[in-house]
């Protein structure tokens, strides 16, 4: 019997990570001045979408992808909360409070950040520029508010690289070739 | 519910202690705002906001915590050149501030987006109308940027109605005033 042909859980990841990425960083940059969009993708597609995709690729074996979207996912989820937990004056967070739970993702984002070298070279790309924007944010929550807007540049690259990757497994089925390569990894 | 409570608790104290305070200060019988006054409330502002985050802005369009005597506390962004907040002018509120020209020629938000960028904030001197009159008299408002999560560039401003006041004694008071803050364990 000829094997069912499963879909690639990364590419719904992919999507909300990137999406949602852009669009808070279309407020970073000062183009969007809420932030409720944020809120609310970072609940939808960057959190419960990519939080299922995550637990969706424990099924194909990757370990990787299985910490990565699901991590983010909650990442996502988290930050929407943060934000609605302000609002509604839940155990507020200050800008310190939130500088803190960034440097703990930058940390997370740093160990997955070693094995991305191995992986292929967009996807240590991507984790490049995610953890060079963490470390952005997080100084600028720590004196020097106005790296903001260089993070804010710097992780519309990353969230198009995600996208690129996104773009990759899908384009690359449908045309049958390899039209988007993923490059050589940076570590053999 | 909880801003309701310490509203009422504030205004038990005030109550308690306006008599004590009244004795002490005389300044805080005057009609008009005093300069430690001013001080003290953008401190506050900057505080709250960082404390609050962008949750915190429409508080100031909002809230009489925020209003006093003649004076009160505007929130706007240099870089995204905007009011951010403004408890007596509505019409401002999203709006662009950077090309705003007081009668005397003076480019009010670009002295102001200057004084702020200094770490202990600074004074700046224009003319604005004192609330509910149509002439402009002389400012000087204190402002100072804060950090403020996810959003760049926040400064908290206000000012009082003086005639005589120069902005170098001012810049020394609000020195004074931020100092020893930086120096408490």
């Amino acid at each position: 019997m000829a094997q069912e042909k499963l879909g690639n859980p990364a590419v719904v990841g992919l999507g909300g990570f990137g999406l949602t990425t852009l669009v808070l960083q279309f407020h970073n940059v000062g183009w969007m001045p809420s932030v409720g969009p944020v809120v609310w993708l970072g609940l939808i597609f960057g959190g419960l979408a990519q939080m299922i995709a995550g637990l969706q690729e424990m099924k194909t074996g990757n370990n990787f992808g299985y910490c990565a979207f699901t991590g983010y996912g909650a990442f996502w989820i988290a930050l929407a909360l943060l934000f609605l937990g302000n609002h509604f004056e839940i155990f507020q967070a200050s800008t310190t409070d939130i500088g803190w739970f960034l440097v703990a993702w930058t940390f997370f984002t740093a160990i997955l950040w070693v094995g991305s070298l191995r992986i292929h070279g967009a996807m240590a790309f991507t984790f490049t520029t995610l953890l060079i924007g963490f470390i952005l944010l997080d100084l600028a929550h720590f004196g020097f508010p106005e790296l903001t807007v260089v993070a804010g540049y710097e992780l519309m690259i990353c969230a198009a690289s995600a996208w690129y990757m996104m773009a990759r497994i899908i384009l690359n089925e449908i045309y049958g070739r390899e039209l988007l390569p993923a490059g050589r990894p940076w570590i053999k | 519910m909880r801003n309701g409570l310490r509203a009422l608790a504030a205004a038990a104290a005030l109550m308690l202690a306006a008599p004590a305070a009244a004795q002490e200060t005389p300044d805080s019988s005057s009609p008009s705002a005093t300069v430690d006054e001013v001080i003290a409330k953008v401190l506050e502002a900057a505080r709250f906001l960082h404390d609050k985050g962008q949750a915190g802005f429409s508080d100031f369009n909002n809230s009489a915590r925020w209003v006093w005597k003649d004076s009160y506390v505007f929130v706007f962004s240099c870089l995204d050149d905007r009011m951010i907040a403004h408890p007596l002018r509505p019409d401002l509120v999203g709006r662009p501030i950077l090309q705003m020209v007081d009668e005397q020629g003076n480019m009010l938000f670009e002295d102001l987006c200057a004084a702020g960028e200094a770490p202990d904030g600074g004074w700046v001197e224009y003319w604005w109308p004192r609330p509910g009159e149509a002439r402009a008299s002389r400012k000087i408002s204190y402002t100072k940027s804060t950090p403020v999560s996810f959003q760049r560039d926040v400064r908290v401003a206000a000012g009082i109605y003086d005639d005589s006041m120069t902005v170098e004694e001012l810049n020394e008071r609000a020195e004074r005033a931020v100092t020893p803050q930086k120096d408490a364990p």
